[in-house]
């Protein structure tokens, strides 16, 4: 067992534990934080892959930038116990049959999976020219049409967020 | 591809138009116009495209493939918006002050339909998805003066959000098994007798997340507090076209990606489909609003279409395309005669026939073709989409089970018709029906007749 192996099982152990933490741990607050742990061992991975640049952009925008507007929004809301909304027994019951098939399913899949074996050598798909290669050659297309997702999500901040009062008014000047 | 950058095009100048007209009249009318180009590309798109193989050519890599089907898919979706726009359009600026940016969200709608129905990569499917859903959240809430409206926007976005976290994992497991987002790589590396468990739960998973785009019951929840809460003329939009879209989306993925291992999912799909048929159908019937009714009637409209999907056989693209187009007119024109009332429960039509003799007759027309009359184009489309799995052979029970609910549907929509013509009472209108919405309704009408006697015109 080289060192690569040992960091990995290192690795590997640390997001499976805090993974489970983030589900487990009563107060979301600390759930948010196994979540930062979990993408910060993540991101060990992917190092070990190869893929720095990955890695960095795991750690700034999922570590850094979401999770913090996460942290925002759970201190803003002040969860705690008693304003958690009660679930019935039968939902309970629902959710642990439905989770322990799915769980089932998973486990079947990993049984029958062939071991593999990473190559630690030759992937250099996580650097950043080859990844920008690929995103403007081969993924162009999805590239490129997902600023049509962005501008739709902008239109709905405007037309969500921004006080209707004052352009209807200046609207019935015009009209006027 | 033409269609998906001039409807990208389209939606930034509605953009601009927010700023450079303040006019809400002429905002609209210049919408329509664009709407009514867009329909032109997509006809010049689908008269230029000279291969007739099937299937068609792959775009970009493998990401998107255009045969004559799809085409005309998207030139029927976007003929049927046009009509919808034209219908619509005073409604729509009365919904709140951003005229401009819903038309725009529109245009951005019919992008996402236009890459729903020629996606040949899950990588697609998923950006398609979206770009058809974040639109729609934003027109769920547009309507900021009414809680209902905040609520369903909300609502709808938690539990759209919830399911696209569902159709990435899905689409994950299936990466796993088949390290592919091909569906075309996908039909060859995944065969049934050597199937990875990974897959079949990847296909289960996006089965699920499509389910819930499509309404299909038990993903329903959402449907009747969205529909219910959007300001009407969008719970137009969303109930039709949308559905239609994402309806294809799944035919196309579950017939041409996954058509071999129908074995594995389609008693799961034909559970879904009998579940949907019972739950859209009995629930609609205990309904005191209009509205609320027609919501779970998509939903029962949605158990319909999913014959296709368990047909999966070379009738299904007609089926779809036809049934899309049937149901799309019918209640698109139904909700055009709905906002024109004052009172969405049942008692709010009670004699609309003596006050607006037109109106009711048009709605009339309109129920007969949801309910699947025949000469209409409801009847048609069920013709077919029945007939596409009395072909495919092993689920008659379903067949007759769908004829029994759709029975059940002649209740419902009949209920509106008995309130118009045979009950007293004074209907409320919101507004004056002008000479051109009669002119339109009458042209709604006959396209929903014309269907049910010519339905070729449709089938291409």
């Amino acid at each position: 067992m080289g060192i690569y192996d040992i960091i990995f099982w290192i690795l590997s152990a640390i997001a499976v534990s805090c993974a489970l933490g983030v589900i487990l741990s009563r107060n979301p607050v600390n759930s948010v934080m196994f979540l930062i742990l979990t993408f910060f061992a993540i991101s060990g991975h992917y190092i070990l892959m190869n893929a720095q640049f990955l890695a960095i952009v795991n750690i700034i925008v999922y570590a850094g930038a979401i999770m913090v507007l996460f942290l925002f929004v759970i201190m803003l809301m002040n969860l705690n116990a008693d304003v958690e909304p009660q679930k019935g027994q039968l939902v309970q019951l629902a959710g642990v049959i439905s989770g322990g098939v799915l769980f089932l399913v998973v486990l079947a899949a990993i049984k029958t999976a062939r071991p593999m074996e990473i190559d630690q050598t030759s992937t250099e798909i996580g650097l950043i020219d080859n990844l920008g290669k690929v995103l403007f050659t081969k993924f162009v297309l999805p590239f490129e049409i997902s600023s049509v997702l962005f501008l739709s999500a902008m239109i709905g901040a405007i037309v969500i967020g921004k006080k209707e009062d004052t352009k209807q008014q200046g609207l019935q000047k015009d009209n006027n | 591809m033409k269609a998906i950058i001039a409807t990208t095009i389209f939606g930034i100048i509605m953009m601009f138009t927010s700023v450079m007209v303040s006019n809400k009249k002429s905002v609209a009318a210049i919408a329509v116009a664009l709407f009514a180009v867009l329909l032109g590309v997509n006809i010049f798109e689908l008269y230029t495209w000279n291969h007739a193989a099937t299937p068609g050519p792959q775009l970009c890599y493998g990401m998107l493939t255009l045969d004559h089907t799809n085409l005309w898919f998207n030139t029927l979706m976007t003929g049927c918006t046009l009509l919808y726009a034209l219908l619509m359009t005073k409604e729509i600026q009365k919904v709140g002050a951003y005229v401009a940016e819903y038309f725009a969200l529109i245009f951005f709608i019919l992008c996402g339909l236009y890459l729903l129905s020629s996606f040949n990569n899950l990588l697609m499917l998923f950006i398609g998805i979206e770009i058809l859903s974040i639109p729609q959240y934003i027109l769920a809430g547009s309507d900021k003066r009414n809680l209902k409206s905040s609520e369903a926007s909300l609502k709808y976005f938690l539990m759209g959000s919830f399911t696209t976290g569902i159709l990435l994992m899905g689409i994950t497991l299936i990466y796993g098994a088949a390290r592919s987002f091909n569906t075309a790589d996908l039909v060859a590396i995944l065969h049934t007798d050597t199937l990875n468990p990974l897959a079949l739960a990847g296909i289960m998973f996006l089965m699920i997340a499509l389910a819930f785009k499509v309404s299909a019951a038990p993903m329903h929840m959402w449907t009747p507090d969205v529909y219910d809460g959007s300001p009407t003329p969008f719970t137009a939009y969303m109930s039709t076209i949308v559905k239609a879209a994402a309806f294809f989306a799944f035919l196309r993925l579950f017939k041409d990606a996954f058509g071999n291992l129908s074995d594995h999912w389609r008693l799961v799909m034909a559970v879904i489909t009998a579940a949907t048929l019972l739950v859209g159908n009995i629930t609609a019937v205990f309904q005191q609003s209009v509205k609320r009714m027609l919501a779970y009637s998509s939903i029962a409209q949605a158990g319909f279409m999913l014959f296709a999907i368990l047909a999966s056989n070379s009738k299904s693209w007609d089926s779809i395309i036809l049934y899309g187009v049937a149901y799309s007119v019918a209640t698109i024109g139904m909700f055009a005669v709905l906002v024109k009332l004052k009172d969405y429960t049942y008692d709010g039509f009670n004699g609309l026939a003596k006050k607006e003799p037109l109106l009711a007759f048009a709605a009339t027309i309109f129920l007969f073709s949801l309910a699947g009359i025949p000469l209409t184009g409801g009847f048609m489309a069920k013709y077919y989409v029945l007939l596409a799995v009395v072909q495919q052979g092993s689920l008659l029970w379903l067949v007759i089970f769908a004829l029994l609910m759709a029975a059940v549907s002649v209740y419902y929509y009949f209920r509106v018709i008995m309130a118009m013509y045979f009950k007293p009472g004074e209907a409320e209108l919101n507004s004056p029906v002008s000479a051109t919405d009669k002119m339109l309704l009458l042209v709604t009408c006959l396209v929903v007749i014309l269907l049910g006697v010519l339905p070729q015109l449709v089938l291409g």
